[in-house]
């Protein structure tokens, strides 16, 4: 690859020195090319991350099999020494040019914090206290994530609020009594989306707002599905408008790269399957037919408003659409007829859809080829 | 940001996260010096919860205090609400510590002399009345073990008495000291 962009850049040389291209020609393709040579450097950051990731595993392993051949306290100051070195070590990279194996060293530092506070624990028994470990660990990520500003780090915390939460709803911590629904959890994602701004980091509010559908699903699995499902397929109904219809302003705000549209689409399905689910158990077939309706309405309109810039959007609607096909089909299973009708009726409306989809479309581009 | 400033800022950064490791060592390991040391006898638990991974999970005979025992129960009030429990500890002729008393919230006048205050806590929902016993946690009730040591203990634990030396400071911080088999120690756990 690099050998291909420096022989591009000779011919670009070349080009411009012939008059075959202008300067600013010259410029921007110069331009084009080291961005690509730097994007298929990306592999190498792949890899230097998923070493660290292993590292970081590899520690805190080593630290929970409590080994007595290294006393505690030697175990103590290897893990100082790790994050020490590691925070440092990286900084002292990334300023060398090196921000791959920097962020990687980060991430290994960060490891090493959380097996501390795991060794901490190990070393004098502490009970009872997993839930505030993880959330100790995870704050420690984002202050460095924060004083370092790092996106791999902010992406590590919210992965780390992921784990608590996982942990939480699983009864992974064992706390006596414990019965009431992680709702911090809102307030900590809430938190690491603000610091996703100062840390640059694209990939974390992606994950965050992923993150906080899934909770919101788990919260109307705990409490009352319906009210909650609703709300969640209403609001990302409106989240999704509000991105389609003013996609710079909104742009702005969450910077998302424009996918807003794709999460707003994904927490209107999850919603709307809740929704299915629950009148499908309460109010027989009528209220069903109503929400699959409402849910392939809606999977239909997303792919008319947003589905042509987007190719991601496309994706999620056809697999939300296979979904609802197959929701439909498990739930009215008793009587296939009515399956076969519900089938054969939506098959005629989207046939009709597509027909009118086509036929708009090819009115929008008509007038466009003619302007060019 | 520059170079400097980035390497200066990691530093900081490593301080303070390594700081905060040596403070709750350091917190842990001043129990361990001055607190005051009690013998509480542990009790067999349901063998599916003894062992979960690296650790025994121990259960106290202080574990259960009899709603009796608490001298400051609220007139009308017949289950507990989540919070803080005092047990004050005095030494029983076999040499375990056993409650002598203990309190919701804190204790009204400190320990007098042969007794130690330890500090628990109490999930929301227990009978407070009549001949009632309420479940306490200590932040003592795991014992990390070596890999693979824990299914041996677990088995002895069962048929002899086993006993844990605590470090009980002032405010009651409880910190696990040694773990005795009878008489004979198994792990005593250094300072650091």
């Amino acid at each position: 690859m690099a050998a291909y962009s420096s022989r591009v850049r000779a011919d670009i040389d070349r080009w411009a020195a012939a008059g075959l291209i202008d300067a600013s020609t010259a410029d921007a393709l110069r331009r084009d090319v080291e961005t690509s040579a730097r994007r298929s450097l990306s592999f190498g950051s792949v890899l230097a991350m998923m070493a660290a990731l292993l590292l970081g595993a590899a520690i805190l392993i080593f630290i929970a099999a409590n080994w007595e051949a290294i006393p505690r306290l030697a175990r103590v100051g290897a893990v100082f020494l790790v994050i020490l070195a590691g925070y440092v070590g990286g900084a002292v990279a990334k300023t060398k040019g090196h921000p791959a194996v920097g962020e990687a060293l980060w991430i290994v530092a960060a490891a090493a914090f959380g097996g501390g506070i795991a060794l901490v624990g190990q070393m004098y028994h502490l009970a009872g206290s997993e839930s505030s470990a993880v959330l100790t660990w995870c704050a420690g990520t984002a202050l460095a994530a924060a004083a370092l500003r790092s996106g791999p780090l902010t992406v590590a915390a919210a992965g780390i609020a992921d784990g608590w939460l996982a942990m939480n709803l699983t009864g992974g911590f064992r706390l006596f009594g414990r019965t009431e629904f992680p709702g911090m959890f809102v307030a900590i994602v809430a938190a690491l989306f603000v610091l996703s701004y100062w840390t640059r980091s694209t990939a974390a509010r992606h994950l965050i707002l992923l993150s906080l559908i899934a909770y919101v699903a788990l919260f109307a699995l705990d409490h009352d599905v319906l009210p909650v499902a609703v709300g969640l397929a209403g609001v990302s109904a409106v989240l999704f408008a509000v991105a389609v219809l003013a996609p710079e302003p909104v742009e702005a705000v969450v910077r998302l790269g424009g996918r807003l549209p794709l999460h707003a689409l994904i927490g209107f399905l999850a919603g709307m399957t809740m929704i299915q689910f629950a009148v499908a158990d309460e109010s027989g077939i009528g209220g069903f037919a109503v929400a699959s309706a409402v849910a392939l309405a809606g999977i239909v309109a997303a792919v008319v408003l947003a589905g042509r810039q987007s190719r991601g959007l496309r994706w999620i609607a056809y697999i939300g659409f296979a979904f609802e096909l197959v929701i439909v089909y498990l739930v009215t299973m008793q009587t296939m007829l009515g399956t076969a009708g519900f089938f054969l009726a939506a098959a005629v409306i989207v046939g009709l859809l597509a027909f009118a989809i086509v036929r708009i479309e090819r009115r929008w581009a008509a007038p466009a080829m003619q302007g060019a | 940001m520059t170079g400097r400033k980035l390497v200066a800022s990691a530093f900081v950064l490593a301080l303070l996260q390594i700081g905060f490791l040596g403070w709750i060592i350091a917190g842990r390991a001043a129990v361990l010096r001055s607190g005051a040391e009690v013998l509480l006898k542990v009790e067999p638990v349901d063998p599916r919860d003894l062992l979960r991974g690296d650790y025994v999970f121990l259960s106290y005979d202080i574990s259960r205090i009899p709603a009796k025992l608490i001298a400051n129960i609220p007139a009308g009030r017949t289950s507990s609400e989540e919070g803080p429990i005092v047990v004050r500890l005095r030494k029983d002729a076999d040499g375990y510590w056993r409650p002598a008393s203990a309190w919701l919230g804190a204790a009204p006048a400190p320990a007098g002399e042969g007794e130690v205050d330890i500090a628990g806590r109490i999930a929301a929902g227990w009978d407070l009345t009549g001949d009632a016993t309420l479940s306490a946690s200590y932040g003592i009730e795991r014992f990390y073990l070596p890999e693979g040591e824990g299914l041996a203990i677990e088995r002895d634990m069962r048929v002899r008495p086993f006993g844990v030396r605590v470090a009980v400071a002032r405010d009651g911080t409880a910190q696990i000291k040694a773990l005795m088999d009878g008489d004979m120690m198994l792990f005593e756990e250094p300072v650091y």
